[in-house]
């Protein structure tokens, strides 16, 4: 198994954007957004509480671009700082509960459909404890190893390991398959 | 079902809504600190007059955006919490109308 | 061996408005002891919040859009446990049961010793049905549903194999 590694940014984005430039910056956000994005959204299952996230690692890559040393190390960085912010806002708040402020008229947006298996599917990786949540969106998102993973997870390749597989236990008993 | 493929197409990577990247730069534009160790390219400076107008407008710009991307995301929360609740609600009353109707047909 | 216990039918009622019920349905003991909390709270403000932002082109999203339009609340709370045993079954129903005043009256009582229980209470003005409470319990995973004004109980159950809700299968029937 491979990871999914993206061709590399436009030659001389990351250090043209290292040296200011704006545009450069919208470039790499531009190639790298929808990793970013994905990560956050399976793991609340939320587009609008992805974008949220995706925009505030973003933001702080922009505050932290000087530290970035390659196209490999920009994305080892995004995946780990998307996986372990999403970690931290899971544990800050356990009950995932809706707040919300009046605000009046709004437009509808656009929507994707998705197959209701997907869907399920989503609802219940949600449902995992948050480093469950983690390594099966890192394995399954982004087709990473467990050697892979335990880096940006912080954790031993074989915790790693056996997150994995209670989380793919409690998959099959919850979508009612035969362990 | 093969779990690992139904997996790989259900966390498959999908974009954000439209705009992302230059909502990400209008934040970057209003004040975000400058990245370590780089320094922003500052453009010529107009006279100040213009600068100062310039800079409510480009302000005012950026809190309703800011606002308005608030407002959607919290609709958009609000509609992922209707579909769940409804979601829940209508799997457990699906499933004791069904047996309802197993007992019934035995 | 599988044992079921059925009381009463399902009522297929259409409702009109009508002043509605609802209960307290937060268990901060079983919080303590759960793996993971689901919590939804939704009351009228934030249904027609969300129901704007539901799809008009989704057959689905457009029957949820109408059946939540005339609610007043819409409140899910479910845990989920590492290992049975976890909570009182019972105890919890009896709890729900307590606050339930005498316009409520049970709809469906499900008992499985291996599958999932189910006990439905629909809130009653004559023929009308103006609230619903649902509790659902399997061995890991306790779940209690309060919906506040007029629903249609058919057209609820029917919601699921739209929008990406699967139907029941078979499989859930399997012992």
């Amino acid at each position: 198994m491979t990871a999914i590694v993206p061709e590399a940014v436009d030659a001389g984005a990351l250090p043209r954007a290292q040296s200011g430039d704006h545009d450069a910056f919208a470039e790499i956000i531009e190639q790298h957004e929808a990793m970013v994005f994905s990560l956050a959204y399976h793991f609340f299952n939320d587009r609008g509480r992805a974008e949220e996230i995706a925009q505030d690692v973003f933001l702080q890559l922009y505050r932290n671009l000087g530290m970035i040393e390659s196209d490999a190390h920009l994305l080892f960085w995004l995946r780990q700082v998307t996986t372990r912010r999403c970690i931290d806002l899971t544990r800050r708040s356990r009950l995932k509960a809706v707040s919300l402020e009046d605000a009046g008229e709004l437009r509808s947006i656009e929507r994707h459909s998705d197959a209701f298996l997907d869907r399920r599917l989503r609802g219940f990786i949600e449902q995992l404890p948050d480093i469950q949540r983690a390594v099966v969106t890192l394995r399954y998102q982004e087709d990473l190893d467990p050697s892979d993973i335990c880096r940006i997870v912080d954790l031993p390749v074989n915790t790693v390991k056996s997150h994995l597989h209670r989380a793919l236990q409690s998959l099959r008993r919850k979508l009612g398959e035969r362990p | 079902m093969n779990l690992d493929n139904d997996l790989k197409r259900a966390m498959r990577r999908e974009s954000p809504p439209a705009g992302f990247a230059e909502r990400v730069m209008q934040r970057v534009r209003s004040g975000a600190a400058p990245a370590s160790g780089a320094e922003a390219r500052r453009p010529k400076r107009p006279p100040l007059h213009w600068w100062r107008a310039a800079a409510a407008s480009v302000t005012l710009a950026v809190v309703l955006g800011g606002y308005a991307v608030h407002r959607q995301r919290e609709g958009e929360r609000a509609r992922e919490q209707v579909l769940r609740a409804m979601s829940i609600a209508s799997e457990k009353v699906a499933y004791a109308q069904q047996q309802v109707r197993d007992i019934g047909s035995h | 061996m599988r044992k079921f216990v059925m009381t009463l039918a399902l009522i297929s009622i259409v409702a009109i408005p009508a002043a509605a019920q609802s209960i307290r349905i937060d268990f901060p003991d079983l919080e303590d002891r759960a793996e993971e909390v689901v919590d939804v709270t939704l009351d009228a403000d934030m249904l027609r919040l969300g129901a704007k932002f539901l799809s008009g082109d989704d057959e689905g999203e457009r029957a949820v859009r109408d059946m939540v339009k005339n609610l007043e609340g819409i409140y899910v709370r479910s845990y989920e446990f590492s290992k049975d045993g976890q909570y009182d079954h019972r105890g919890l129903v009896d709890r729900v049961k307590s606050q339930l005043g005498a316009t409520w009256k049970p709809l469906v009582t499900v008992r499985s010793k291996t599958k999932e229980n189910v006990n439905i209470w629909a809130d009653m003005r004559g023929d009308r049905v103006v609230g619903l409470v649902i509790v659902a319990a399997e061995p890991h995973e306790f779940t209690v549903v309060n919906i506040v004004g007029p629903i249609d109980i058919d057209r609820l159950a029917a919601l699921e194999g739209q929008f990406g809700i699967p139907k029941i299968s078979k499989e859930r029937n399997r012992d």
